[in-house]
């Protein structure tokens, strides 16, 4: 299919000529450190930046959360600590971490330990995949959209392992939910994803997000295809039980199975749970900017790739420093900002569909996954493949 | 109705209904919110608000109406009684009982004890929830004088009772003792 | 439980009996070769969000499948019966707020009714009447914004428990305002009111009612015509027409049902059957609208469409309210003559029932109070078994049991 479309992409930007982390500290090395080890820093270093990437979102979006709900639900929300509260994460952060860390004492404490971690890893892996400019990201990978969907359904071992080795019930109903539901909602999701791809001819975000710029930086997948809107829909409610958000959060579902898998833990490893759950929706919500609403690409990230280059010279040991036009350090930072903004209005979807809608029950999210939105998700992957057989052949070359 | 048209149904359905309600939610959230920094802002409370008690202590003449009306035995009062006048000990109210039901206040003939706006009460100690409400311990400065004067104008009544000269006094100390009242 | 049926050999393996073959609520038989499983007993409860307060329910669980459910009750008893026996009768109007402590007023009007039935004689004041009935109308819609927005908690929703809790705060003000007090009122005595309407009230009263009737299409949109919603709540826990009347359900529970009965018009009190006749208010009775009759979703749109008969009947109040007294000819230590008495009163959950017993003294010698959360959270039992763990919890919510009048 994808030999079909002869891939209409523009030929990939200009990927910096390698990673910016290793090219400063190899430039800095002296000849007696061995190159092992300045790569094996860098790699550090980016496992650092990783981790305080997915932090820094956690913290920003539980603030979110919390303003967002109580907005809706006519209230202020955290007031106190900071400017409309904005540095309540930080306190509740230390909250937590001074917090005594219980193990209930049937619970199994090898698993009961190493599941919060499993769980954080593993989005941390799934993190590395994320491109955050044409220039910035941790590893640049072919099947960059397939490794992140890999990834992040390892963290549901996790949250198994989390509610068997509780040793309570509402945990064990929590985890075997979790499951039942991940495996139902893994299908839809990826199937749906399938249209961009189709569309796109790669897996890889970064030549995703290259082949949306044009019309102005408005050339997104989700104007290229009729397909695309209700292939977006199914994505979301399927990303919405990926995530274990409301409606569909019925591992944790609070009325009913008190705090289900998460039911036992309290302290820093609650807020592993909880780091991921918040990481898991910015990545998602990424990943969805990338494939459906263009990536990078906006009409300001178009503006200055336009501009003439400018560069400076920053001596020997690291180069030169481009500041203006495409590839450069400005066009980095406004595709930073622009795939941020993006992922945080689909945070904030979540959000406001959390604070909306009631929750499912079990049987139904089993025939929402299998039966609406599995169908449904094939019935747009064909449908999107033939628009774009239909008009290669009767217009040329890609919508 | 077919099983197509059911599911399409199903979808439109779910599709609407969750828009209708986000749209809700999202009007509210472009709204100011209606709550109060607490702390910072207070509500107004109302005149009428069942809070804490006070008691108007010169007019109470330890009649204990207000004990005897409570639901739960939650008044105690103890006072000494000086001729007319009142010497307080006690009046207190053990707020762990007291279910603020305003059934004391009625009951007054002297319309003293009143219930009134302040309504955070709170310690670490227990004991402290037996509440005195009185504004001072002892005897009122006028409520001594007037007794002094009584017991006073008593001596000289019996002095002149013992001098024989009864029945032109009494009547006028009569009056004296209501003026002052 | 292994039931046989006669085609059962079919499609069971030669090695494994008949009695393996369980059966599951919905009929059919689950053979397992090797697997043994066992039902687990999970309690839901004292402390669970889910069962209002302090309910217990023992629930026998396979899988996600309720296979047995038992309540629990007891865990706030207060003994408010015996108190009644010995304080006096007008020092047991505190205790009344305290059993259905969503709608003391109600609870306040029933023991001051069943009182003033002994007390041959007296009369209330049309003004106390009027004042009566706006402030339990007005109790009782918050008392349904209580059971609407906990419904929607229950169910997952947690926005429409806030904007329930919006207006019965403003309701709750309205109150502390005639009162003095927020949820524990005393305010409707032996003979009347204690306290007039403060100037300017009773206006307040019209602008909420002009408020709640715009707020009420919002609830509506909002969590019932809701399609979760729905498909969590229709068909789900089913009470038949017979199963209502034989369980002694009354109130929304039993107008869920389909049974068209409601004291303010078939026993009136007050100037309830006055108001009827005048035609201000209607009975909504469920007809099955969105799944079978007598279903979850049929009992909390009785309750969200009462609070917009009880807002007909305080408009009905306001326009017919005149200035007079609001207390009738109480004695200040009160004697009530020998006699019993038992009136029923519609509490927002049902008939809240008290029978009284006086040998003429200060003192009653016997009170006993029918809570309908007691009778009505029975039904719960029957209902669950064979339901499914969310609906459990959706069964529960849609008693709207009040904790505190169960166990009392």
């Amino acid at each position: 299919m994808l030999a079909v479309t002869e891939t209409p992409l523009a030929a990939p930007a200009p990927v910096g000529d390698g990673n910016l982390v290793l090219d400063l500290l190899t430039g800095l090395r002296p000849e007696s450190v061995p190159l092992w080890a300045v790569m094996a820093t860098s790699a550090l270093i980016a496992v650092g930046l990783a981790v305080a990437l997915i932090s820094l979102i956690a913290m920003f979006s539980t603030w979110m959360e919390r303003k967002v709900a109580g907005h809706i639900q006519c209230r202020y929300g955290p007031m106190h600590v900071g400017w409309h509260g904005w540095l309540q994460p930080i306190a509740d952060g230390v909250k937590l971490l001074l917090k005594e860390d219980i193990i209930p004492k049937g619970a199994d404490k090898v698993l009961f330990v190493l599941s919060p971690a499993i769980v954080l890893a593993s989005l941390l892996g799934a993190m590395a995949a994320l491109a955050l400019s044409p220039n910035f990201f941790f590893a640049d990978i072919d099947l960059g959209v397939f490794f992140i969907l890999a990834m992040t359904s390892t963290t549901t071992i996790g949250v198994v392992m989390a509610g068997w080795a509780s040793n309570s019930k509402w945990s064990l109903y929590g985890s075997m939910r979790e499951a039942a539901q991940v495996i139902a909602y893994e299908v839809p999701l990826g199937i749906s994803l399938m249209v961009p791809l189709i569309v796109a001819g790669t897996f890889n975000l970064r030549e995703a997000s290259a082949a949306q710029g044009g019309w102005y930086g408005m050339h997104w997948f989700v104007f290229q295809n009729p397909f695309m809107l209700p292939a977006f829909l199914l994505f979301f409610t399927a990303v919405l039980a990926e995530t274990k958000r409301a409606p569909f959060d019925l591992p944790e579902s609070e009325s009913e199975l008190v705090s289900g898998f998460l039911t036992e833990y309290s302290g820093i490893r609650w807020s592993f749970f909880f780091m991921e759950e918040y990481a898991a929706m910015f990545l998602y919500s990424a990943v969805g900017a990338f494939f459906f609403f263009g990536g990078f690409e906006s009409p300001f990230t178009w503006a200055v790739a336009q501009m003439a280059p400018h560069t400076i010279d920053l001596g020997e040991t690291i180069g030169t420093l481009k500041l203006l036009g495409e590839g450069s350090l400005l066009h980095n930072l406004v595709a930073v900002a622009t795939i941020v903004v993006k992922a945080f209005a689909g945070v904030f979807l979540m959000m406001w569909v959390r604070w909306s809608l009631p929750r499912i029950r079990i049987d139904q999210v089993m025939t929402l996954g299998y039966k609406y939105l599995t169908p449904l998700s094939m019935v747009c992957v064909l449908g999107a493949a033939l628009f774009e057989l239909a008009w290669i052949r009767f217009f040329g070359g890609a919508s | 109705m077919n099983a197509t048209a059911k599911y399409a149904k199903n979808v439109w359905d779910g599709l609407k209904s969750s828009l209708v309600g986000m749209q809700i939610t999202g009007k509210y959230l472009l709204q100011k919110p209606i709550t109060v920094q607490y702390p910072l802002e207070r509500l107004p409370i109302p005149n009428r608000y069942r809070g804490i008690h006070y008691l108007e202590q010169e007019k109470c003449i330890n009649c204990l109406a207000c004990a005897r009306a409570c639901p739960i035995d939650c008044i105690e009062m103890d006072a000494v009684r000086h001729g007319k006048e009142l010497e307080w000990v006690s009046f207190t109210l053990d707020y762990q009982k007291c279910m603020f039901c305003e059934l004391c206040v009625y009951p007054c003939p002297k319309d003293c004890i009143h219930m009134g706006t302040e309504f955070a009460f709170v310690s670490y100690d227990r004991s402290e929830f037996k509440h005195d409400l009185l504004s001072f311990k002892g005897m009122a400065r006028e409520a001594k004088i007037r007794m002094l004067e009584a017991e006073e104008k008593k001596k000289r009544k019996e002095a002149a009772k013992a001098a024989g000269q009864e029945v032109a006094d009494e009547p006028e100390s009569d009056a004296d003792a209501e003026a002052e009242s | 439980m292994a039931q046989t049926a006669p085609d059962s050999k079919q499609g069971a393996s030669p090695s494994m009996s008949l009695d393996e073959a369980r059966v599951l609520p919905s009929g059919e038989r689950e053979f397992m070769l090797d697997v043994r499983t066992q039902d687990m007993e999970l309690n839901m409860g004292p402390q669970h969000p889910a069962t209002h307060g302090v309910m217990r329910i023992l629930l026998r669980v396979d899988g996600e499948i309720v296979t047995g459910a038992q309540p629990h009750l007891g865990y706030l008893h207060r003994c408010a019966e015996k108190i009644g026996e010995n304080v006096e009768w007008l020092q047991y109007l505190p205790y009344t707020d305290r059993y259905d402590y969503l709608s003391s007023m109600n609870n306040n009007l029933g023991y001051s009714m069943a009182v003033e039935a002994l007390m041959t004689g007296l009369e209330i004041p049309r003004r106390a009447q009027m004042l009566r009935i706006i402030c339990a109308e007005l109790n009782r819609i918050g008392s349904h914004l209580i059971a609407y927005g906990t419904y929607g908690l229950d169910i997952g929703a947690f926005t429409p428990f806030f904007y329930a809790f919006r207006e019965r705060e403003w309701m709750m003000a309205l109150f502390e305002k005639i009162c003095g007090a927020r949820l524990t009122y005393s305010y409707i005595r032996i003979g009347g009111v204690f306290n007039d309407a403060p100037p300017g009230w009773l206006g307040e009263v019209e602008r909420f009612c002009d408020v709640f009737e715009q707020k009420w299409v919002e609830y509506y949109d909002l969590l019932m015509e809701n399609h979760i919603f729905v498909k969590r709540t229709a068909d789900v826990g089913v009470i038949s027409r017979e199963m209502a009347l034989d369980f002694g359900l009354t109130g929304p529970m039993l107008r869920g049902s389909g049974v068209d009965w409601d004291l303010r018009r078939d026993m009136p009190y007050s100037l309830y059957g006055e108001i009827w006749k005048d035609g201000a208010f209607k009975i909504p009775v469920a007809r099955g609208e969105k799944g079978s009759l007598g279903d979850c979703w049929d009992r909390t749109w009785v309750r969200v469409m009462e609070m917009m008969e009880s807002i007909k009947i305080v408009r009905w109040c306001l326009a017919h309210i005149e200035p007079g007294p609001i207390i009738g000819d109480v004695p200040k230590v009160l004697r009530v003559p020998t006699g019993e008495a038992y009136v029923g009163i519609e509490n927002p959950r049902g008939e809240l029932g008290h029978y009284v017993v006086s040998d003429g003294g200060k003192v009653a010698i016997r009170v006993r109070v029918r809570g309908p959360s007691f009778v009505n959270v029975a039904v719960t039992e029957a209902l669950m078994t064979g339901t499914l763990l969310s609906d459990a919890v959706a069964i529960v919510g849609s008693t709207d049991v009040v904790i505190g009048e169960t166990d009392r």
